[in-house]
């Protein structure tokens, strides 16, 4: 495939979508229609809906490669792993047959999605507790004047963010607030700012065809590396 | 045997987990089974939050995004249901809903069930309160619900063709509403909210999120962008002030006993660790 096909028509489309989405956000082109809209208020609310219409898409096609991948390693009988696939298709077969035949909202579905998924992901996820608390019995120690603010920081927020404590000891929500108002917030503002200088300068890059990661594999040719 | 030649020191500083873990069980199933009843002091920022919606004009129009997962329902849930409570309460509030989560239909549909707002707030469907689904995209979805909410989605979550409620008559973007909710699990929904919706449009906008979230979504609170930022284990204290006592409040119990539990167990860790420093077993 030539360089134009790969690179150059795809680079051009997102430019001049960005462009457009940019425009409509800091600009009124005229010509405005009856409803104060105009051209570009329009075409960006088309483009934001194929967006959403394109990710409601990504997520059938996910599913549908989920069981291409996983159909491979039934198909080869891949140790440790085939009867993990074969379960996992078999519970995507059955939630999605209920979802389709009796509806996404109905009772059944319900019934499953609260039996079986809500109930198993909460959890997970609520096993962390266990790890979180083994983890700071071992990991939080004063072994230098580094590790020892770390705990003196930790030890104040854990106390302050339990509800009771904080009555019985009111001096913990100011520190506390001195902690998460000061000093987190300072910090995370310096990490926002930072993240966010970077995504303007990798829409730059990506805008003008120096960034060519969403492209896919491509030759250095294709890159524009033998160009230089 | 393996204890054998070991200072105490060692051993308080090498506590098996199993052991760890069993007391947080019991420390954590007791007052779950036995409500202790430990005070619950009201923060500033939930207090915010229930002055925020107190003082909605009558009509007002809320938009509320369920953009949490199944994992997070223990911690956002109940304080989903206090502040739905709250809205009910009120009585001439509109709630329109959506879901950038993938579950939040389903998880909607529980809050609702444990609600009751028909039985005990005498709401009705699509006159008080509405779910419109979940939209896929996140952040698109989001800029898209706001620059024109018909273009997006047409139908409610069950798939009923929204021109048929009359709670969705006038509202065409997010100008149309008066106060912008989320609840989330992830930082593309908490954080998108400020991007598409405050910045463009300067929407109220208020969301409760994992308590882990909080330090990430203060700056925004501390410049203005958000006017009350809540973790889901504050859902205690929002049912005391809504006048719901429910599963926050017991979890409050539950999160000041686990947490005093931390606390004796980093004591220990230390105390063992100097005190094998300077019996001269440490490095």
């Amino acid at each position: 495939m030539s360089v134009t096909v790969k690179k150059t028509i795809p680079v051009v489309i997102v430019a001049v979508v960005a462009f457009i989405v940019m425009m409509d956000y800091f600009l009124l082109t005229p010509p405005v229609d009856v409803a104060g809209k105009s051209w570009t208020s329009t075409t960006v609310t088309n483009l934001q809906n194929w967006g959403v219409i394109l990710t409601a898409f990504a997520l059938g096609f996910g599913a549908v490669n989920l069981f291409y991948f996983h159909s491979k390693h039934i198909s080869r009988r891949t140790p440790g792993q085939w009867m993990y696939s074969l379960w996992l298709l078999i519970v995507i077969v059955i939630f999605t047959g209920i979802g389709v035949f009796t509806g996404p909202t109905s009772d059944q579905y319900s019934w499953l999605y609260n039996a079986s998924y809500f109930a198993l992901s909460a959890t997970v996820y609520s096993s962390l507790g266990f790890y979180m608390t083994s983890g700071l019995y071992r990991a939080l120690r004063f072994k230098n004047v580094e590790s020892g603010i770390f705990l003196v920081v930790g030890f104040i927020v854990l106390a302050r963010n339990a509800p009771a404590f904080a009555v019985y000891f009111p001096v913990l929500r100011v520190w506390g607030s001195f902690i998460s108002d000061v000093l987190t917030t300072s910090a995370q503002r310096g990490i926002m700012i930072g993240g966010a200088l970077g995504a303007i300068s990798l829409g730059i890059r990506t805008m003008t065809g120096r960034e060519t990661g969403f492209l896919g594999k491509l030759t250095e040719e294709e890159r524009g590396g033998g160009i230089e | 045997m393996s204890g054998q030649g070991k200072s105490i020191w060692d051993k308080l500083e090498n506590i098996p987990r199993e052991v760890l873990y069993g007391i947080l069980l019991v420390v954590f199933v007791i007052p779950m089974i036995y409500p202790l009843g430990l005070p619950v002091p009201i923060s500033a920022n939930v207090r915010k939050w229930y002055q925020t919606i107190e003082d909605l004009p009558p009509g007002s129009v809320v938009m509320i995004d369920f953009g949490y997962s199944g994992g997070g329902e223990p911690e956002l849930g109940p304080m989903a249901v206090a502040v739905y409570r709250h809205l009910f309460t009120k009585g001439d509030i509109k709630v329109i809903c959506m879901s950038t989560s993938i579950e939040g239909t389903q998880l909607w549909d529980k809050a609702m069930a444990e609600i009751r707002p028909e039985q005990r707030f005498g709401a009705q469907y699509g006159v008080d309160y509405i779910h419109i689904g979940y939209i896929a995209g996140t952040e698109v979805a989001m800029a898209a619900i706001g620059k024109d909410l018909r273009a997006t989605t047409s139908t409610d979550y069950k798939g009923n063709s929204l021109d048929q409620y009359p709670i969705m008559d006038g509202i065409v973007d997010a100008h149309s509403f008066d106060l912008l909710i989320c609840y989330t699990t992830g930082g593309d929904q908490s954080e998108g909210w400020v991007r598409q919706w405050y910045t463009v449009y300067g929407s109220p906008y208020m969301c409760s999120v994992l308590a882990m979230m909080v330090p990430t979504m203060l700056p925004y609170q501390n410049a203005g962008q958000i006017i009350s930022v809540t973790s889901g284990a504050q859902a205690g204290e929002m049912e005391g002030l809504v006048g719901f006592p429910a599963r926050g409040i017991k979890s409050a119990d539950v999160i000041t006993l686990t947490h005093l539990l931390c606390l004796v167990y980093v004591a220990i860790g230390n105390i063992a660790y100097l005190g094998k420093r300077f019996s001269g077993g440490g490095k």
